[in-house]
């Protein structure tokens, strides 16, 4: 264990989290993620609002097809689109970079001058890549919803079952499915952190992370793994499809997020394990 | 600045307990999520002991009852990999091999909704008395099954004299229990009927009845009923392949279920704007007394014969263009022997109105290549081709005849040369 560090002293936490919170939302890079991530329902939109009155409209998988009739689509058709790579992509980036980006670039002893104990410290860097996580999916949201309100109307939705509820029951679905798959990245979080506490290079820590979600999503799809596919990072990621069903099955929601508190609880504790105990020579 | 050593000294964990941590919270997820199951699969032996006719008999009076639950349906057929790539979103084709999962709402009486379930999609029955729904969310398209005018009008006076107790057949209906035990009389001639340990099923108690054929060349090994001990719904079903001990071939239940009735809503269904919708008129069958006659008094279509009795029960019919009906050619399908005799039931009735499309709408599988589909589940074998499922044989020989049965497909096609 480093000599450099301290003994805790009161408020240094608050004042801790938010640096960090000012220094992950304000990281040039970040912002520019973030960007990139709202282009998505933006790119879409255009495309489909340009195909709208041809052929092709009505087509695509998933809720593409369904855009144009409705613009809440526009939001879970991002979401859906985002969800295989782009999310875990961009998350990955952010809660990698978390720990191994401080020892990278030599700023991480002095951060443990900070008078507050290294669990805190593991925990303050936690809260900055789930604030950068839930940023991620709220930006597709809003602009999904600005942009499908501009581009095709919101309307009442009609659900996979073929049942159409009022427009405010199905905003008030839709911004459930944004909770729901925002709380599907806290496992990734968790990964992404544990990662990087192994290691002084950022992009290992990020790769991997990335990896992780891959690979789960890669093994989810072999019916020969089918009875370790419950346990999966990403195998209740789609179940998010549920609030647009008649009637939401809550005990399937309530599996995806017992999985992903279980992964949380691993690899958050994996991440303590490590970050509590290793040296910090940089 | 506080010195370092001070910190140290106030931590009582060393690095070695520190890294048990990881180790405890991942026997403490392990715990959680694998421990239920073995606790729940208990049986519950507290209900009383009854006979396979009293069973059969308390299911046979049992009211339907309204129920709302979720509906596991797995299928082990061993017929060949489809390639599920090319059917996008839930889709009753599914349903041929692999696990699905259904959400099924029913009032106990006319109106029921029963939903396929897709991982972003679904695909929903809905009946309204005789009216059904079905829609499909990939395509957002919607077909209306419904009687004609004259039909209708039929259908509303039989159901005045239904509910008034005057139905023409009604004096031929026999009482629960004497149902329950001609049910079990006639499993017996072909069959050994038992009652299995109790189980349960979606966490209620039930009754397990095992009918067992005594033939030896069928591939049906057993057929596995659970009933609720309660309300004496069918919970799952099971049927057993005879090469297959270990897993059933055919499993149908809950997973979970409720006995409160649904929501007005859930049974409703109007067709939403911009879906594509198509209408079908589904024929009533002619005068419902030839429901209640025995099966034997019926006249075969032109064309259909049976050899076999019981399990061994051999169907065959000719002069079919298979080929021609499975690329989806409605003149083919015009010419099936007994298109326009009666259906015994309209989930028959809405089964062929289902695959026989209107002039001109093309496959009723929509862009599904049914031919591929075809090529890939049968082989072929010296007579013609042959579909052999760990249950059932269907043999389509090239003279243009059908055998089917729950026999090996050896048997058909000795049937077939003869």
């Amino acid at each position: 264990m480093s000599l450099v560090e301290v003994a805790p002293r009161r408020g240094s936490l608050l004042r801790l989290v938010r640096s960090e919170l000012r220094l992950v939302l304000g990281r040039r890079r970040n912002i520019v993620l973030l960007v990139g991530l709202s282009l998505v329902p933006l790119l879409l939109g255009t495309v489909l609002f340009l195909t709208q009155d041809t052929a092709l409209d009505g087509q695509g998988p998933g809720f593409v097809g369904r855009v144009t009739g409705n613009g809440l689509f526009l939001v879970i058709a991002s979401l859906f689109l985002c969800l295989p790579f782009l999310l875990p992509l961009t998350i990955g980036i952010a809660s990698g970079d978390a720990i191994a980006g401080e020892a990278s670039a030599g700023t991480l002893r002095y951060l443990l001058t900070v008078p507050v104990a290294r669990g805190r410290l593991l925990a303050v860097k936690a809260v900055g890549a789930l604030a950068f996580a839930a940023s991620a999916v709220t930006a597709i949201a809003i602009v999904g919803v600005v942009a499908g309100a501009a581009f095709f109307g919101l309307r009442g939705i009609t659900l996979l079952s073929g049942t159409t509820v009022p427009l405010g029951d199905g905003i008030l679905r839709v911004a459930a499915v944004v909770v729901y798959v925002g709380l599907s990245m806290t496992g990734l979080v968790a990964v992404g952190l544990f990662f990087s506490t192994l290691t002084e290079v950022p992009v290992g820590a990020m790769a991997a992370t990335v990896v992780t979600a891959i690979v789960c999503g890669v093994l989810d799809q072999l019916p020969q793994l089918a009875t370790i596919a419950p346990a999966l990072l990403t195998h209740h990621w789609l179940d998010f499809a549920e609030f647009l069903r008649l009637e939401p099955d809550w005990g399937v929601l309530g599996q995806g997020l017992a999985l992903q508190a279980a992964w949380v609880a691993i690899f958050g504790a994996l991440a303590w394990s490590r970050f509590t105990t290793a040296d910090v020579s940089s | 600045m506080h010195s370092g050593a001070m910190n140290e000294s106030r931590r009582t964990l060393s690095p070695r307990a520190r890294w048990t941590v990881p180790v405890v919270a991942a026997v403490a997820v392990g715990m959680a999520f694998v421990a239920p199951p073995l606790f729940a699969s208990a049986g519950d032996d507290g209900l009383p002991t009854i006979t396979p006719e009293e069973l059969a008999a308390q299911v046979a009076s049992a009211e339907p009852s309204p129920l709302s639950g979720t509906v596991v349906y797995t299928a082990r057929l061993g017929l060949p990999e489809i390639p599920f790539g090319a059917v996008a979103g839930a889709d009753p084709i599914n349903l041929l091999g692999g696990s699905s999962t259904m959400r099924v709402w029913s009032d106990g009486d006319q109106r029921s909704r029963v939903a396929l379930l897709g991982p972003t999609s679904e695909y929903s029955v809905v009946q309204d008395g005789p009216e059904a729904w079905t829609y499909s969310s990939t395509d957002d398209s919607v077909v209306h099954y419904s009687l004609s005018a004259a039909d209708q009008a039929r259908f509303e006076t039989l159901q005045e004299q239904a509910e008034a107790g005057d139905l023409p057949v009604q004096s031929d209906l026999p009482t629960p229990e004497e149902a329950g035990r001609q049910a079990v009389g006639l499993a017996r001639t072909s069959s050994t009927v038992t009652l299995d340990s109790q189980t349960e099923v979606a966490g209620r108690a039930a009754y397990q009845l095992v009918v067992t054929p005594t033939s030896d060349t069928t591939l049906v090994g057993r057929i596995v009923v659970a009933v609720d001990a309660t309300t004496s719904t069918p919970l799952r079903v099971q049927v057993w392949s005879k090469t297959d001990t270990e897993t059933p071939a055919l499993e149908i239940g809950f997973t979970d279920v409720s006995f409160a009735t649904p929501a007005d809503s859930v049974l409703a269904f109007s067709a939403p704007a911009g879906s594509s919708t198509r209408d079908v008129v589904v024929p009533l069958p002619e005068t419902p007394t030839e429901a209640t006659t025995a099966p034997e008094d019926k006249e075969l279509p032109e064309g259909v014969t049976i050899t076999g009795t019981g399990w061994d029960t051999v169907v065959q019919a000719s002069g079919l263009d298979v080929a021609a009906l499975v690329a989806g050619d409605p003149a083919a399908a015009a010419n099936l022997p007994g298109v326009d005799k009666t259906f015994g039931s309209k989930g028959a009735a809405d089964l062929y109105a289902e695959f026989v499309p209107e002039e001109g709408s093309g496959s009723p599988m929509g862009d599904l290549d049914t031919t591929a589909l075809y090529d890939t589940l049968t082989k072929p074998v010296p007579e013609g081709r042959l579909l052999s499922s760990a249950l059932l044989s269907v043999l389509i020989t090239d003279d243009g005849r059908v055998l089917a049965g729950a026999v090996p497909g050896a048997t058909l096609q000795a049937l077939a040369a003869q």
